[in-house]
């Protein structure tokens, strides 16, 4: 097999006479995965996820702005360069494959990045808060919440494009500009399926191996039908999905995963019924899928009769990532029913590949916190796992889940500050600083609120939601973009980042200045203002560092942490008070999550009374910081994690560094299944793991293309390891040396 | 009821079955050489000296702040510990887990290890104690019976060499585990690999056989070589005499199953 960049088409690359079973088709596609992985990490890489992009130099779009800046906004200019885009869209094939659908890049990264957001709707109060706490405010971001699959399933693309026709016909000129961008874009995605379809039909011709050839004829056949009619068969409905994962993420990197036994179960068991799908056929097409993007599938959980959902088609989605064997961002929704074969199977597959998935859930406290907010149980169970710490019901919800982040830290260092510069008026204490905290966190709270809805109200000028739109239910009857009132709900999540710095310093200088008055407030102050790099400051650090710490077991740092997390949740849960005038009835739902921003949020920070130097990276999500206890516990860690969730449904999730020597065998696996099982039903929401050999990623972070088919779960997300930059490749380093202080030491 | 505490470690995997909380107490009336654990023999606690974390600020008086300077364990009562221990309880059942007190010796304070089986038993927390079996069985029989399973850590069957390795002879020890068997309390026995000292198959062998009679053993696990000791005995100012030795590879433990499995009715795990 031959790899080059510019490859995009892969036919006549074997012996006309070679038969291949599944699995060395799945094999001989994953090498190429792992290949296409280093071109990548070669060119550069990406902090971030996967997203199934194919790097390549065939085609490359030249942005045609409609604004003096460069950049695009609204309707039309969004719509006029996507369908540009589709027309001149090369088709990605490879004949070994079950399906076509790889997309090369995403047209909202093409706009100049300091562009995105539409100038007319300026927001320059908001911004000076937000620079002062740090806030990343979620104006101008995009997607982030889940299109319901089962639409299209039902419609296809004809019955869609035909259905907004119709509504456009019942609507006033003022919905006009929606109906027609919608409706160019889906004649131009039935134009570019119909396009690819003939394209592959042609290429099959061409292939000379019999097998592979039939492949690609089967994959025009489907092609050419759901362009425009809905799936009918298993291979077509993935497939669909395949497409429409790549269709929205060319537009605006929106994903769409979803339930994956409610999306297929009904076309595996009919398929199967009628005699024309195997497991092993079924297993190969879902492999594919997972191939062709890492987006989130949710799997099990409960269905609205509180019935385990698992099915057999939940053991073949096992066993095609088992055979596969890469980056795949599978949930399992665990509940007191699941099947215990199920679950075990499972987490042998967690430890066995090491590759991050799958990943946890708890269905009681989701399912108990999104009660919480006012909805009943058939809604709160339609919410699945579908982004890196994302809850959304698909079809029904905008929440820009993981868009929204305010530095908690930072709050913490203009309160600090500010006691400090009033010391000789008021003099410090943990108590004095707490309320000047309170005080500070609510102002940045508040504003964040305000931007939402700024973001909400002024987002269609911007980027409308052309591609998600067209999955939500009853969106295209209402005529507007989702964020004009389309959504169903807006249940909109807003995360705290650096939980474990806050809680820490306030543990600390309580520990360390009120309880044993060991330094004064102004000599901490000092040594902080120096980065601890003065006179005594190294000693005074180390003093600081190994204070009560967060995440060590009912500590005083515990303590700050729910104190603090009981003020971030009423806090948020106020917004909900304040814009209970604005007609889309926004919800806001509190969450701790930092994503890959660990470095960014610290970079503007100056050292904390924690012991935390200047400009380094604040703790990742609900985490605490590294070295939160000697023995690294991870029960302790996990229980301090679950004492600080908000409760309203969204997630604060556990990042778990593992060694997979501890689940080396039978017991093993028995006491890991254990583990997950206590660390779900003690409250939290997500577990994310990594089963990760220290020694090998030690070896992997000095030369990361010795592992190009290392995967680690960064944050929410998967990652080849090779992708990441030095950076983020240290920060997963440090956390599992955190936890494996006896594996790495002294490497 | 105080003892001086070395170490509580939790989400401990290898101190017994299912995630269990392991205690460490102070003092062990053997002087093991290879032990990994060496700050927990003396009777009294000590002080351990990490020179690479030494910030040279002279003032240790004040409290080292950089754990340079550590005192092997402080002193806790049975309910400080208890506070520590049921932070796990979820994950005990979870995985039918508990408390493992080990040591040092455990029997030197039998007390504290007695109140402590009470206090786990009253919050229904199983309990299991890591013990070498050398004390008399007056002493260690009361502490035993208060225990849901025993683990023994017998190092060599032959006495002499036992005695030059530990500091104690071994009939007590055989004596005491073949008592225990009439207890009816579960019983793992757990020889560790030292090399040149313990690794003989013939050793292996021999307990194996002694304890396959006792209908009370529930496995016996020879343990890998462990060789985390070595930066505690620097600590310590102590010499290390397996400073240079290493865990057993895969292959060699593989050879080791392979020598045990003809020994009936026993469930055997190596490494």
């Amino acid at each position: 097999m031959s790899h080059t960049m510019s490859k995009i088409q892969f036919i006549n690359e074997f012996p006309a006479e070679r038969r291949f079973t599944y699995d060395e088709r799945i094999a001989l596609l994953r090498a190429r995965k792992i290949a296409q992985t280093e071109e990548k990490a070669r060119a550069g890489g990406a902090d971030e996820d996967d997203y199934g992009l194919i790097v390549q130099d065939v085609f490359h779009y030249k942005l045609k702005p409609n604004h003096p800046n460069g950049s695009i906004y609204g309707y039309a200019a969004w719509c006029e360069n996507y369908c540009a885009i589709l027309q001149q869209h090369p088709i990605y094939v490879d004949a070994l494959d079950a399906f076509a659908a790889k997309g090369f890049f995403f047209l909202e990264r093409l706009r100049p990045s300091d562009k995105k957001w539409n100038p007319d709707y300026a927001y320059p109060d908001l911004q000076a808060i937000f620079d002062t706490y740090q806030i990343i405010s979620g104006i101008d971001n995009c997607h982030h919440f889940t299109p319901d699959l089962q639409i299209g399933f039902d419609l296809g693309w004809g019955g869609i494009l035909k259905k907004l026709r119709s509504e456009r016909a019942r609507h006033d000129a003022t919905h006009h500009a929606f109906y027609d961008a919608e409706i160019a874009v889906v004649e131009n995605i039935i134009a570019f399926i119909r396009r690819a379809g003939e394209e592959i039909g042609r290429l099959a011709k061409e292939e000379q191996n019999a097998q592979l050839a039939e492949n690609l004829r089967m994959m025009s056949e489907i092609d050419m039908r759901i362009c425009s009619e809905p799936p009918k068969t298993f291979r077509e409905a993935v497939q669909w999905s395949c497409w429409f994962s790549m269709l929205s993420r060319t537009y605006n990197r929106g994903s769409a995963g979803g339930q994956l036994e409610d999306l297929f179960n009904p076309f595996y068991e009919r398929d199967v019924q009628a005699g024309i799908l195997t497991d092993d056929e079924a297993v190969f097409y879902l492999a594919c899928m997972f191939l062709q993007d890492s987006r989130y599938w949710q799997l099990s959980g409960l269905d609205e009769h509180d019935e385990d959902r698992t099915c057999h088609l939940s053991y073949l989605a096992l066993d095609a990532a088992d055979k596969l064997n890469i980056a795949t961002n599978l949930t399992i929704r665990m509940h007191d029913k699941i099947d215990p074969v199920f679950f075990r199977k499972s987490v042998e597959c967690l430890f066995r590949n090491k590759q991050g998935w799958p990943r946890y859930s708890s269905d009681k406290a989701l399912m108990e916190g999104f009660m919480r907010c006012g909805y009943p149980k058939e809604i709160a169970r339609r919410r699945v796992a579908a982004g890196c710490h994302w809850m959304c019901i698909p079809g029904m919800e905008y929440t820009m889940n993981d868009t929204v982040k305010v530095n908690i830290a930072m709050v913490f260092q203009v309160a600090w500050r500010e006691m400090m510069a009033n010391a000789e008026k008021v003099p410090p204490s943990a108590e004095v600083l707490w309320k000047l905290y309170e005080k500070h966190l609510k102002i940045a709270v508040d504003a964040t609120g305000r931007g939402i809805i700024h973001h909400l109200t002024y987002q269609t000028k911007s980027q409308p939601e052309l591609i998600l739109n067209l999955l939500q239910h009853g969106l295209i009857e209402k005529g507007v973009n989702i964020t004009d009132g389309g959504a169903n709900y807006y249940n909109i999540c807003v995360d705290a980042a650096g939980l474990a710095v806050a809680a820490d310093s306030f543990a600390a200088v309580e520990q360390r200045i009120d309880r044993e008055h060991r330094l004064s407030y102004a000599a901490l102050d000092a040594h902080m203002n120096a980065d601890y790099r003065d006179e005594d400051g190294e000693r005074v650090r180390q003093l600081m560092y190994h204070g009560p710490r967060y995440g060590g077991g009912e500590t005083l740092g515990d303590a700050w942490a729910v104190r603090i997390s009981k003020l971030w949740t009423s806090l948020v849960r106020d917004l909900v008070a304040q814009h209970k005038d604005n007609p889309k009835h926004v919800n806001f739902i509190p969450g701790f999550f930092s994503w890959s921003n660990t470095i960014l949020l610290g970079s503007r920070l100056a050292a904390t009374p924690n012991g935390r130097r200047a400009g380094e990276p604040i703790n990742h999500g609900a985490n605490p910081n590294d070295g939160f206890r000697a023995d690294g516990a991870v029960t302790a860690m996990c229980n301090s994690i679950a004492a600080i969730q908000p409760g309203y449904g969204n997630t604060a999730p556990v990042q778990l560094e593992v060694d997979p020597q501890i689940a080396n065998d039978s017991e093993g696996v028995d006491k890991m299944c254990a583990m997950i099982r206590g660390i779900i039903n003690s409250g939290n929401t997500l577990l994310n793991i990594n089963i990760i050999d220290a020694k090998k990623i030690m070896e992997a972070d000095k030369n990361p293309l010795k592992y190009p088919d290392l995967v680690v779960r960064v944050t929410g997300f998967t990652a080849f390891f090779a992708m990441l930059s030095p950076k983020f490749r240290k920060l997963v380093v440090d956390r599992i040396r955190a936890v494996n202080c006896e594996a790495v030491a002294g490497m | 009821m105080k003892a001086f505490v070395t170490d509580i470690q939790r989400f401990s995997l290898q101190d017994g079955p299912g995630i269990r909380t392991a205690v460490f107490l102070q003092g062990c009336n053997m002087h093991c050489p290879w032990c990994h654990n060496p700050e927990t023999i003396p009777l009294r606690p000590v002080e351990l000296y990490y020179k690479e974390k030494c910030l040279g600020c002279g003032k240790c008086a004040e409290g080292c702040t950089s754990g340079a300077r550590v005192k092997s364990s402080k002193e806790m009562s049975v309910d400080e510990v208890m506070r520590e221990i049921r932070q796990d309880k979820r994950y005990y059942d979870e995985s039918g887990g508990g408390v493992t007190v080990s040591g040092g010796e455990p029997s030197l304070h039998p007390g504290f290890v007695m109140a402590l089986a009470d206090a786990c038993h009253a919050e229904d927390i199983s309990i299991a104690v890591e013990t070498n079996m050398s004390r008399p069985w007056q002493i260690i029989e009361p502490m035993l019976k208060k225990m849901d399973l025993i683990m023994c850590d017998l190092k060599l069957n032959l006495t002499i060499p036992h005695k030059k390795q530990t500091g104690l002879d071994n009939p007590t020890i055989f004596n005491s585990i073949g008592r225990s068997s009439k207890l009816g309390i579960p019983m793992i026995v757990r020889p560790p690999l030292v090399p040149g000292v313990t690794d003989s198959v013939e050793n292996l062998h021999m307990i194996a056989e002694y304890i396959a009679k006792m209908d009370n053993i529930v496995r016996y696990e020879v343990l890998n070589f462990n060789p985390l000791g070595g930066a505690k005995r620097d600590a310590l100012g102590m010499g290390n005499a397996f400073a240079d030795a290493k865990p057993f590879s895969e292959a060699q433990l593989a050879e080791f199953r392979a020598a045990l499995a003809d020994i009936a009715g026993l469930e055997i795990k190596v490494g």
